[in-house]
């Protein structure tokens, strides 16, 4: 049996006149890794922060169950997120945090944690606002991993990372905590980086979701094109989505259409992630 | 997995004292050093002047109750930079007024190879008068002769109250805003700990965990005080236990400032919701907010309708030392518990906590700075 890790339907909110979130909905069954990608300011921290019981919205929305506008640390204990990097209370110790963590969160495993610790240079003595970056965020995953949480929720985790951090802390969590029991929301601007470990992706622009499939079906659905010499006129032709030049030629990103008028134009191939988010992006705006 | 219920309640108390450890912990803790170092400075100043503790404690052991002695010390440094004391007894009527001409019983001047020490000018009038400077509320003044060191150790206990006061208002103002400026905010609410749980637990640290370490230290400064008069009193070749011991009644001192405590705490709930409302709110400075609102509808009231009703029951509910002439108000010493003011204490308790529910609402969909 596999309950619905995130049902939501109509999720809406408003700062005032601006719409952050316009109708999202968004339904993910365990064993996810949905990676949420978007412009800055399309909504992506909104529609997060509303999953988590943060910050108010409307429309129908249940998480593991509940209604996180209603059981926001019920739910913490079965949700883990981080929010931001750097965001660990400066002024603690190592050792503190964890004894903190140890006498709030039940289902935090303390040994596994300083185990985890114990491959970082991050030592418990140490008062966090004197750690790195990097070994800031090397902490708060030690802290998440040794929380057995259902869902887990990254809001740009990895920013301003240098790209050894960003890549261990990526490998760290696909090979040591990800199973088909768990799930996880990640945003995140370095597309590039999470695209091999997601089964899903939502794009979203100004507050909607112009995109969310699973990545088997998006690459049923998209096709790219890279034709050179005269196969470009008539690609440009047919209708697609976006180009983009390539050296000599062009890559052209169609939608649902069939492989084999397109073979003889050129190469065909999946397009990656961010080339398929541009085309999207550019599309949704040129709607306006 | 540890997850009963008062160990989590532990945590987060735990959590709060290690954040302000310097204002929750040590302040009392060097307050209460400093008193005590201060104490051990008069007893061995005392012990200089031996001659002048003696007329001090015949001064405050005047058994006549209608009958006593002032006793003046004045220091006085001479042009020369000769450091003078002189103790004059006046022995005075119930009144106070002087019965006999003050007679000079004591003159000590430094010896002359002192005189280089006292080079800044000390120069001071001291009084100590047999009568206790006033009566601790709830205490039969008739027992004053008997208690006439009860007011020394409310004194170091008073004094650790006011710093109390001031380290209370400090930790409310920020404990809900600076993680919300420092935007760690995200992660104590990534843990599965409600809103409300929070804020309750700040208001216990500042109602009852924080008096209680101040209140603590404040035993341990008046124990200190107790030893060092006993010290002087044994320097002066009197019986310490008769004369220190025999004049502090220790159950009487500790019940009254317990006591004291506890019907504070009630009184100043309101205020106390109210900064933790202020901070909770605060985009910029909490301060500001706690203080701007209040000050304005006071005034507001006085022109519109030229009362003071909000003036007068906001101070009620502050802290400040009640001389015992009303029946409301923060009590620093004992509790008169029959002519508290019962309506007044309990819609303050309702304020409290309508505050404490908008505050744990704010603290829940209101955080962002």
């Amino acid at each position: 049996m596999t309950a619905t890790v995130i049902a939501a339907r109509g999720l809406q909110r408003r700062f005032g006149e601006q719409v952050a979130v316009a109708g999202v909905d968004l339904h993910l069954q365990p064993g996810s890794v949905l990676g949420l990608i978007g412009p800055n300011g399309a909504g992506k921290t909104t529609l997060l922060r509303s999953l988590l019981g943060l910050t108010r919205c409307e429309g129908e929305l249940s998480v593991l169950g509940m209604d996180p506008r209603r059981e926001q640390a019920k739910l913490m204990e079965q949700v883990c997120f981080i929010a931001d990097t750097a965001v660990l209370p400066r002024w603690m110790t190592v050792a503190q945090l964890l004894d903190y963590v140890a006498g709030t969160h039940p289902r935090f495993d303390r040994a596994h944690a300083e185990r985890l610790l114990g491959a970082t240079e991050v030592r418990r003595q140490r008062r966090i606002a004197e750690l790195s970056k990097g070994m800031m965020v090397q902490l708060h995953l030690a802290l998440v991993m040794a929380i057995d949480a259902r869902l887990l929720i990254l809001d740009e985790p990895t920013l301003g990372l240098d790209i050894l951090f960003r890549k261990q802390f990526f490998e760290q969590l696909l090979n040591d905590y990800f199973d088909e029991e768990r799930t996880i929301v990640i945003s995140t601007h370095q597309v590039e980086e999470v695209e091999n470990i997601l089964t899903h992706a939502m794009f979203m622009n100004r507050g909607r979701a112009i995109l969310c499939d699973s990545m088997l079906a998006l690459e049923e659905e998209y096709v790219e094109l890279r034709a050179v010499g005269p196969a470009v006129a008539r690609a440009e032709g047919i209708p697609h989505l976006g180009q983009r030049p390539l050296l000599g030629g062009k890559a052209l990103i169609y939608q649902g259409i069939e492989r084999e008028s397109l073979a003889p134009l050129g190469e065909l191939r999946t397009p990656s992630l961010a080339d398929l988010f541009v085309a999207k992006v550019g599309e949704d705006n040129s709607h306006v | 997995m540890s997850d009963t219920v008062p160990s989590r309640w532990f945590t987060l108390i735990q959590r709060e004292l290690q954040e302000y450890r310097v204002s929750l912990v040590w302040t009392p803790l060097v307050v209460a050093a400093a008193l005590a170092l201060l104490m051990l400075a008069g007893v061995l100043v005392a012990n200089q002047f031996s001659n002048l503790g003696q007329v001090m404690l015949e001064a405050v052991m005047q058994e006549d109750a209608g009958e006593g002695i002032n006793l003046n010390i004045r220091v006085v440094v001479d042009e020369n930079g000769q450091q003078i004391t002189e103790v004059v007894t006046e022995t005075v009527a119930g009144d106070g007024a002087p019965v006999g001409p003050p007679r000079e019983d004591y003159r000590v001047a430094p010896a002359p190879e002192l005189a280089d020490e006292s080079l800044w000018d000390f120069s001071s009038d001291w009084r100590f008068s047999p009568v206790p400077p006033a009566a601790p509320v709830g205490v039969d003044n008739t027992e004053a002769p008997v208690d006439s060191l009860n007011p020394l150790l409310h004194g170091v206990h008073a004094f650790m109250l006011i710093v109390l006061v001031f380290v209370s208002f400090n930790y409310l103002l920020g404990c809900l805003y600076s993680d919300r400026k420092d935007r760690s905010i995200l992660f104590w609410r990534s843990m599965p700990v409600s809103a409300r749980d929070e804020v309750l637990a700040k208001l216990t640290v500042a109602v009852v965990v924080a008096p209680a370490i101040f209140i603590a230290a404040s035993i341990l400064a008046q124990l200190a005080t107790v030893v060092l008069a006993m010290l002087l009193v044994l320097r002066m070749d009197m019986d310490p236990v008769a004369v220190v011991l025999g004049n502090i009644q220790f159950g009487r001192v500790l019940l009254d400032q317990l006591g004291g405590w506890l019907l504070t705490a009630l009184w100043v709930m309101p205020v106390y919701a109210w900064v933790l409302l202020a901070s909770a709110a605060a985009r910029r400075s909490p301060f500001m907010l706690a203080v701007a609102p209040v000050l304005g509808l006071g005034l507001l009231e006085a022109i519109l309708f030229g009362s003071k009703h909000f003036g007068t029951a906001l101070m009620s509910h502050m802290p400040y030392y009640n001389s015992g002439r009303g029946a409301v108000g923060f009590y620093l010493f004992g509790p008169d518990w029959a002519r508290l003011d019962y309506l007044g204490l309990l819609l303050g308790l309702l304020v409290a906590g309508g505050l404490l529910a908008a505050t744990v609402w704010l603290r829940r969909n209101r955080w962002e700075i």
